[in-house]
C-alpha cells in the first residue's frame, strides 16, 4: 500500500508541474514582445479584414476573445484545455491543433522509439564488452567505436546515410514516410513501403544514440566490475553468466533513468532527422510551426512533450522504485 | 594449557596446503615489486593457522593468491599452491578453478562488507551459488544457510529474506561468513573477518568459528591483529613482514616463544587484555613500502636492534629452531 500512496503522490506532483507548465506557456505568449495575438490581429487589419470579422478569426484560433481581460482569457483556456482542445491552428486554417498533433505524432512515435530501442540495446552491450574486454582488442574497438560515433552530430549522421543510401547507392528512397503511388492501408504494399521508409531515418537516430549509450554502460560496467561483491562473487565460484548478470543489472540502473527519460523526449521528434528525411514527425511539425509563427500549434506541441517528460519522470521514479530494492521506503 | 605434546615431523598426507616458492608481485608507476617473495609454507590439514603481522606485510595478499584470486595489477608471478586432492591450482583452467573456488576452499575476505549484490536478496544468491556449483537439491543450501546464521546468533528467515542495505555492518560479516561455509569446503581463508563485530559478538563468532572447523574437519587460515584471538583459536602462528615468513611455529610456542625479532616485538606491541598495558611498547620504525624491500640480506634489518653486518649481506631462510618451530633470522636468539 506504500506502493499506491507514493503513486499518488508523484501521481498529484506530475499533475500540479502539467499544469504549472500549461499556464506558464499561456502567459508566455501574452508577455512576449509583440504579442502574437495583437499581431496576427493587426496583420489581418492590415489586409482590410474589418475589425469584428478579424477579432472572432483570431478569438476561434486562439480559443479565447482577445479583448476579454486576461484572467478571464486563462480560465476559458484552461477549461478547452481540460477538454484536450489547443485551439486552431494558424498555418493550417481551420484545422484543430490536437488533430494536426495526433496525425503527426504516430510517425515520430515509431522512427524514436525504434530507433532508442535499436540503439539502447546495441549500446548496452556495447558498453559491457567495451568494460569486460576492456584490456583486448575486442573492447577497445568497440570503445573506439562508440567514441567515433558518439562524437558526430546528428545532423551530419542524418546527411551522410541520406547520400549514400539513396544517391550514391540507391538501396533506400528519398523523403517522404512512404510511397505516394501505394494505396495506405494494413497491405503488405504499404507496410513494406513504410518500412523501407523508415530505416534511414531509424538507422540515424539509433545510430546517433549509440555511442552515448555505449559509453555510459562501460564506464558504468567499470565501476561495478571494481565493486566488492563482483570479487566476491568471483570467490564464490559464480558461473560467468552468473556473474554478467550480475554486473549488467547493476551497471544498468544508472542509464534506466535516462532511457526513461529519452523515451519521454521522444515527443519532441529529432528536428534534423526528420526534416532531412522529409519525414512528417512532431520534430517536422514544430520547425514549421515556429517558421510560420503559428502559436497555437507551437503551444500544443510544446504542451505535448512537457507532459511526456513528466509522465516519463514519474514513470521512471515509479520502476526504479520496483528494480532498486534500496529506494523502497515506507 | 596442556603441556606440549611431542611432536613427530608431518608426513604430506597431514599437509592439506603445500605452498611453494611462491612470489606474488603488484605493477606499479615505478615498477615490479614482490608483495610476497619465495614463500613456502605447509599447512596442516585439521590446523587452525593464523596469519600475524603488521599491516602492509602481504597478508591478504598471500590469501587471494591461494585462491588464484590475484587480479591486475598484481600477479602470481612464480611459484606453486598445491592442495591435497586437487592439485597446484595455479595451472588449473578457468573452470576447474571456478569451481574449485566455494566448493573445496572458500574466503572471507578483508572488510568484507559488501561482498552481495545489492539487488538481490540473501537467499536468492544462496541459491545462485548453488546454481553455479550444480548441487542437485538447492534448498539444502537455504537449510544450511539458515542453521549457520541461527548458530551465529542471526535472526535466520529475516537475513535469508534481507537486502545487504538492511543488514548491519556485523551483520553482513557474519552473512559473509555463511557464504564462505555453504557449501562446506575443506579450507577456509578469514582475513579479519570479525573486525565489525563488536567484543563479545566477536568473541562469540569465533567460537562458532571454531566449533564448525571441528566438526567439518576443515583447514582454516586465519588473518587478525588480536593477539587473544590468536592465543585462543589457533594452533599455529605465521609471522610475516614484507612478503616473507619470519617465524613459523606452533602457537603456544611462538606466543610464549618469540625467536625472531621481529615476532618479539610485535608480540611486545600489542597491548594484552590481561597484562599491565605499560607493558605494550611500540614497534620502532615504519613498515616497508614495496618499493623499499631490499633485494639482498635481510628485509627487517633497519629496524632490527641486533643488526650485524651479516643482516645486509645474506638473505636469512627459514631454519628449524626448535622442533616444529621455523624462523629467519642469522642469529641464535634466545627463546
Ligand atoms: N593493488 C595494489 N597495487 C599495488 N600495491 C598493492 C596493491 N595491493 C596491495 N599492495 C601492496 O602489497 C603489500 C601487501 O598488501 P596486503 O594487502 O597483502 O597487506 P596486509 O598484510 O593484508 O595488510 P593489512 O593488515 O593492512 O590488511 C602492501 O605493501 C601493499 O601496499
Ligand atoms: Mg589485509
Amino acid at each position: 500500500m506504500a506502493f499506491l500512496k507514493v503513486f499518488v503522490r508523484k501521481a498529484i506532483g506530475g499533475l500540479v508541474m502539467i499544469f504549472v507548465v500549461a499556464s506558464f506557456t499561456f502567459f508566455l505568449i501574452r508577455l512576449m514582445p509583440g504579442n502574437p495575438v495583437t499581431t496576427k490581429l493587426n496583420a489581418l487589419l492590415a489586409t482590410g479584414t474589418p475589425y469584428p470579422i478579424a477579432l472572432s478569426k483570431v478569438s476561434v484560433m486562439y480559443g479565447f476573445v482577445p479583448n476579454q481581460p486576461v484572467w478571464q482569457q486563462y480560465l476559458t483556456y484552461l477549461g478547452e484545455l481540460a477538454h484536450f482542445n489547443l485551439g486552431e491552428s494558424i498555418s493550417y486554417t481551420g484545422v484543430s491543433v490536437t488533430h494536426i498533433i495526433l496525425s503527426a505524432a504516430p510517425w515520430t512515435i515509431i522512427m524514436v522509439l525504434t530507433g532508442v530501442i535499436v540503439s539502447f540495446v546495441l549500446g548496452v552491450l556495447a558498453g559491457v564488452i567495451a568494460a569486460v574486454w576492456r584490456n583486448s582488442w575486442i573492447g577497445q574497438s568497440s570503445t573506439f567505436l562508440a567514441t567515433f560515433l558518439h562524437g558526430i552530430p546528428q545532423f551530419m549522421l542524418a546527411l551522410v546515410l541520406a547520400y549514400v543510401f539513396t544517391t550514391v547507392w540507391r538501396v533506400f528512397p528519398f523523403g517522404a514516410p512512404y510511397n505516394a503511388a501505394i494505396q495506405p492501408g494494413w497491405t503488405p504494399a504499404f507496410i513494406g513501403s513504410l518500412a523501407k521508409h523508415a530505416v534511414l531515418p531509424v538507422a540515424a537516430y539509433a545510430i546517433s544514440g549509440y555511442g552515448g549509450w555505449a559509453l555510459t554502460m562501460r564506464s558504468s560496467v567499470t565501476s561495478v566490475l571494481g565493486d566488492e561483491f563482483i570479487l566476491a562473487a568471483e570467490l564464490r565460484g559464480l558461473t560467468r553468466g552468473m556473474r554478467l548478470r550480475y554486473i549488467a543489472r547493476n551497471a544498468f540502473l544508472p542509464l534506466f533513468t535516462t532511457l526513461t527519460l529519452s523515451l519521454g523526449f521522444m515527443f519532441g521528434g529529432s528536428v534534423f532527422i526528420e526534416s532531412i528525411f522529409d519525414y512528417p514527425g512532431l520534430g517536422n511539425l514544430l520547425t514549421t510551426s515556429i517558421g510560420a509563427e503559428d502559436y497555437p500549434l507551437m503551444q500544443g506541441a510544446f504542451l505535448l512533450i512537457t507532459t511526456a517528460v513528466i509522465v516519463a519522470n514519474l514513470l521512471a521514479d515509479l520502476l526504479y522504485t520496483a528494480i532498486d530494492p534500496r529506494i523502497r521506503r515506507a | 594449557m596442556k603441556s606440549a605434546p611431542l611432536r613427530v615431523p608431518l608426513s604430506d598426507s597431514e599437509i592439506e596446503v603445500s605452498i611453494r616458492g611462491l612470489s606474488v608481485s603488484y605493477q606499479t608507476s615505478t615498477g615490479l615489486y614482490d608483495a610476497i617473495h619465495d614463500l613456502s609454507l605447509a599447512i596442516h590439514r585439521g590446523s587452525i593457522t593464523a596469519i600475524i603481522g603488521e599491516s602492509g606485510s602481504g597478508k591478504s595478499t598471500l590469501a587471494m593468491a591461494m585462491l588464484n584470486s590475484v587480479t591486475f595489477p598484481g600477479k602470481i608471478r612464480t611459484g606453486a599452491i598445491d592442495y591435497a586432492d586437487v592439485g597446484d591450482i595455479t595451472g588449473l583452467n578457468a573452470e576447474s578453478l571456478r569451481r574449485f573456488r566455494g566448493e573445496h576452499a572458500a574466503m572471507v575476505f578483508q572488510a568484507s562488507q559488501d561482498t552481495l549484490n545489492p539487488l538481490k536478496r540473501v537467499g536468492a544468491q544462496l541459491l545462485d551459488m548453488a546454481r553455479s556449483h550444480g548441487l542437485r537439491d538447492r534448498k539444502a543450501i537455504l537449510r544450511e544457510g539458515s542453521l549457520l546464521a541461527e548458530r551465529m546468533s542471526l535472526p535466520a528467515s529475516r537475513v535469508m529474506a534481507a537486502y545487504q542495505h538492511e543488514l548491519s555492518g556485523g551483520m553482513r560479516q557474519r552473512v559473509s561468513m555463511i557464504f564462505a561455509l555453504a557449501l562446506k569446503p575443506r579450507v577456509v581463508l578469514l582475513d579479519e573477518p570479525t573486525t565489525a563485530l563488536d567484543v563479545l559478538s566477536q568473541s562469540h563468532v569465533l567460537q562458532i568459528v571454531r566449533a564448525i572447523h571441528e566438526e567439518r574437519h576443515l583447514t582454516t587460515l586465519l588473518i587478525t591483529h588480536d593477539m587473544g584471538v590468536v592465543a585462543e583459536l589457533s594452533d599455529r602462528v605465521v609471522v610475516m613482514y614484507a612478503g616473507r615468513i619470519m617465524e613459523d611455529a606452533p602457537s603456544r610456542d611462538l606466543l610464549r616463544a618469540p625467536r625472531h625479532p621481529y615476532a618479539k616485538a610485535l608480540i611486545r606491541a600489542i597491548p594484552r587484555l590481561t597484562g599491565p598495558l605499560d607493558r605494550a611498547q611500540a614497534l620502532p620504525g615504519a613498515p616497508l613500502e614495496l618499493r623499499q624491500i631490499p633485494v639482498v640480506g635481510c628485509v627487517f634489518r633497519d629496524r632490527c636492534t641486533l643488526r650485524q653486518s651479516i643482516c645486509d649481506e645474506v638473505t636469512p631462510t627459514l631454519r628449524e629452531v626448535a622442533p616444529d618451530h621455523r624462523t629467519a633470522c642469522h642469529l641464535e636468539v634466545e627463546a
